[in-house]
């Protein structure tokens, strides 16, 4: 058994917005650069499979060659190598063909897990455009899956609740995070060994982006206002702020 | 008349030959100890320089006045005074016998004038009557334990010892009675002449000779069983506390990874799982524990209910190391991972313990395994360890960036040459809103005072946080990045306004290779005011103040804060204080750890309010939020403030 996880590095996903600056319509480079949120419950996930079926695990990225530093805590964390895809587009058909690129190059792949959606961007897309170019089925907001014959049983997270599904074969998972895929804090003979661990380092190849392009990237300005609630005491403090709350609509 | 050795005996010295295999089975018992102890291995720690009266490995002062005088035993006044009741009416009784036999051996002429009198007669029995009072005090405390004595293990072989002892002693007393009635009184022994006075009509030779016979060969058999009974410690407390070096606090030391970084050098289990990786200081503790627990009674974790007992950490060390399980890795289930992340790292329950047992030192070991062999963390200070991986500080979900504390304020950044000193702003003061008002009070505080300094371009933290959840790994790391910017900038002083920063950066940077100095806020501004370069104007409010255990019980800063308070207001203390204050419940990572039961900080608070002060002042970072959050249940009134604060309210411009 083999199984691929998608990750990608991105600018710290927790900068306060009143602290969120822009360079070049992108984040500031002075943030600390890290593994997707979402990625990183995907890579915990993809080694808890890996432990119990003894599969491969392989960590693909598309990104810069200093994303490999970042990469590495996906190997500490159990993966068995890195593929780094060297590029820099933004077009999610672009990376999505890369992506497929790398993972044909790994030989037979029976599962593929990716992050619901990069931290930084948020956008979603890339694991479904992947499936599609793999052929395979796509599963959005899976948040655990096993073996079973001739494919694996998927428990994605709805809006309402949680829905069991059967995919036959292989297929593409967009991880969401839940208490079971929290990512594990490497041990540090882990951390020491992934120094040595192999990292496979591939061009990028030509794909046609999507009809889409950048105008503008701005940050949303936040307001502030102050409101003090006159009231007596706290039962009364906290009626009225309930009743502001659903007059305002916030609630 | 002179007194005559060994009076009414037959073959006295049969005593005398028989302590030869009593101490012969003495020393036995001690080597199996120290067979015991030597087992653990130390093999990646470097220690940490200390300047102190050593001979050979002991220090002398830890060892006269922890080990010889016990003055931590006098902490509890009425156990503290049986106790030396015991243990110094014993050895004066020792001496006597000893001297007896140099009597019978050689003639030393001890029951002659004024010495017979004063020494052999009145202060022989006056050390008798002490040490029967104290092992009968200690004897009730046994049969009628407070529950410090009972919990997670009661030891009764002492009940059995102090009876042992307390047979000793009265046979003596009747052993001289008797003789004095029959041979007439002896000057000074008050006992022994007042006893021959009710004995008078029961005194035959005969039972003078069993009893003789019977308190000799008691007092040889308790010799000999000393190494393999409770009373070891009477060998072993010196020791330990003259091992135990004279710096505060649980002395981690740090891990040398370079070392593992070498050709073919294998990683070894990291941390504490094993006895077998334990040191031997660790496992000398545990065979020196009297299980008192004195460390239960004033560990914050086991006071609020929480599974860890400092005690029961020893308890269950002990038992695997009499059982000989060096190898059994099942120690930490057995002590629980939750016990073993309660420790918030205070080290009370050291300042407590009368035998110099470090207690966090071996919680902390256990620490660094589960998370750098086991990746065991609980949730919440994982995801503060994981934002201080990736981020360098650990505030998660914090609403600022690591410049919004000076916002609107000038603040001038360090410069190679020309800045002297640096102000640390680490991560505590700059992350969360209360807290941001110490550094901005701090930096009114060198402006006025017209003090050269800058901070950092690119703050972050100093790690200790990392290490205090165990992650050495990772605040080794930060630390050599934070000692080489430092060593690129020239940074030769620092001031800290986090107790947490000052420990790490005194403690534990200098083994990495850090040489600046460190002078905590607290010193730094009391030394302004001593200078007059700031004036402040006192007012009349009363202020309480908590010590920061990691300013305070780790590194002795206690007078210094009461200085600055005591010039701005009216100092009242809270019944727990200085050495013996109580933790906020933050240290050791537990800031970011939702606690079960009762709230440290909320009962931590309550002795605060309860000092009816105008203002609780603090000088910690951690200590403020977790009072100020703890103040909550008991009042909405905003009381607490740091002393930078304080100081910069009440400055006089």
């Amino acid at each position: 058994m083999h199984i691929v996880v998608l990750a990608k590095v991105v600018p710290d996903y927790e900068v306060p917005s009143a602290d969120f600056e822009l360079v070049g319509n992108r984040a500031h480079p002075r943030y600390a650069r890290m593994i997707g949120l979402y990625d990183e419950n995907a890579v915990e996930l993809g080694v808890q499979l890996k432990e119990k079926h003894a599969a491969g695990l392989t960590i693909v990225s598309y990104g810069l060659h200093e994303d490999v530093q970042f990469l590495r805590k996906a190997i500490a964390m159990g993966a068995d190598k890195i593929v780094l895809v060297e590029g820099t587009s933004d077009d999610p058909y672009v990376i999505a063909a890369n992506l497929k690129e790398a993972i044909d190059k790994q030989g037979e792949v029976d599962l593929v897990l990716a992050g619901r959606q990069s931290s930084d961007m948020d956008r979603g897309v890339v694991p479904g455009l992947l499936a599609g170019m793999l052929d395979y089925p796509f599963v959005p907001q899976a948040c655990s899956v096993e073996s079973v014959a001739d494919g694996w049983k998927v428990a994605q997270i709805t809006e309402t609740g949680k829905r069991l599904m059967k995919l036959s074969g292989k297929g593409v998972l967009s991880i969401t995070s839940v208490p079971e895929n929290v990512p594990r804090i490497p041990a540090v003979k882990a951390i020491f060994a992934a120094k040595k661990k192999p990292v496979e380092k591939l061009p990028e190849i030509g794909a046609r982006p999507m009809g889409v392009s950048e105008i503008s990237v701005s940050i949303p300005k936040i307001e502030s206002v102050c409101e003090l609630i006159p009231a007596e005491d706290m039962d009364e403090a906290a009626r009225t702020l309930f009743r502001r709350l659903k007059e305002e609509r916030y609630l | 008349m002179e007194r005559v050795p060994y009076w009414n005996i037959s073959f006295g010295l049969l005593i005398d030959l028989l302590s030869i295999p009593a101490m012969a089975i003495f020393v036995y018992g001690l080597y199996r100890h120290w067979k015991r102890i030597k087992q653990g291995r130390s093999r990646i720690r470097l220690g940490i320089p200390v300047s102190a009266l050593k001979i050979g490995p002991l220090y002398v002062r830890s060892f006269l006045a922890n080990g010889i005088v016990g003055t931590r035993i006098y902490k509890k006044l009425f156990t503290g005074i049986a106790h030396g009741c015991l243990l110094w009416g014993m050895i004066i009784l020792t001496i006597g016998t000893t001297l007896v036999f140099l009597n019978v051996l050689f003639g030393l002429p001890v029951f002659k004038g004024d010495f017979n009198r004063w020494f052999m007669g009145a202060t022989l029995d006056a050390a008798g009557v002490a040490a029967l009072v104290g092992v009968l005090f200690l004897l009730m405390r046994r049969v009628f334990p407070p529950e410090r004595l009972t919990i997670f293990k009661s030891n009764s072989a002492f009940i059995t010892i102090e009876v042992v002892i307390a047979v000793i002693i009265v046979t003596g007393f009747l052993v001289e009675g008797v003789r004095i009635a029959q041979t007439g009184p002896d000057p000074g022994s008050f006992v022994g002449n007042a006893l021959a006075l009710l004995l008078v009509n029961v005194a035959l030779p005969e039972i003078h000779r069993y009893l003789w016979w019977i308190h000799g060969l008691i007092a040889i058999s308790l010799i000999a069983y000393i190494p393999y009974s409770p009373l070891v410690h009477l060998v072993l407390a010196p020791i330990n506390a003259g091992l135990d070096t004279p710096v505060p606090g649980p002395k981690m030391g740090v891990i040398d990874f370079e070392a593992f970084e070498g050709e073919g050098e294998e990683v070894p289990s990291l941390g504490l799982s094993r006895l077998a990786d334990f040191q031997w200081k660790n496992l000398l503790d545990a065979s020196t524990c009297l299980q008192c627990g004195r460390c239960h009674e004033v560990c914050p974790a086991a006071q609020t209910g929480k599974s860890l007992s400092p005690k029961g950490v020893m308890v269950t060390l002990s038992e695997y190391l009499e059982q000989g399980k060096m190898e059994d890795d099942s120690v930490l289930e057995a002590i629980s991972t939750d016990a073993i992340y309660s420790c918030t790292t205070c080290a009370a329950c050291m300042e407590a313990c009368p035998v110099s047992v470090n207690q966090p030192n071996a919680i902390l070991g256990m620490r660094q395994h589960l998370l750098m062999e086991r990746s065991e963390i609980p949730d919440i200070m994982g995801q503060a360890h994981r934002s201080l991986e990736a981020r360098h500080h650990p505030f998660i979900g914090t609403g600022f960036g690591p410049n919004d504390w000076r916002k609107g304020l000038e603040v001038p950044i360090f410069e190679k040459g020309k800045t002297e000193y640096l102000l640390w702003i680490g991560c505590s003061v700059a992350y969360e809103e209360r807290t941001q008002k110490i550094t901005r009070a701090m930096v009114h505080i060198l402006k006025t005072a017209g003090v050269s300094f800058g901070i950092l371009e690119e703050n972050r933290c100093t790690g200790d946080p990392a290490k205090q959840m165990g992650n050495e790994f990772l605040f080794t790391e930060i630390a050599g990045q934070n000692i080489e910017e430092f060593n690129e900038l020239g940074v030769s002083s620092v001031i800290t306004m986090c107790p947490h920063c000052f420990n790490s950066f005194t403690r534990h940077y200098p083994l990495l290779g850090a040489k600046f100095a460190v002078i905590p806020h607290a010193v730094f501004i009391r030394d302004l005011i001593d200078k007059g370069a700031i004036r402040l104007s006192k007012g009349t409010e009363t202020i309480c103040y908590h010590d920061p255990c990691y300013l305070g019980r780790h590194n002795k800063v206690l007078s210094e804060p009461r200085q600055i308070v005591d010039a701005v207001g009216q100092l009242v203390e809270m019944p727990r204080s200085g050495n013996e204050s109580f933790c906020c419940g933050g240290g050791g990572g537990n800031y970011w750890t939702e606690e079960e039961g009762t709230r440290i900080n909320q009962t931590r608070a309550l002795e605060a309010l309860d000092t009816e002060a105008d203002t609780i002042a603090t000088a910690c970072p951690f200590c403020m939020l977790m009072l100020t959050d703890g103040l909550k249940k008991h009042t909405e009134e905003q009381k607490v403030k740091d002393i930078a604060e304080l100081v910069s309210s009440r400055m006089e411009v």
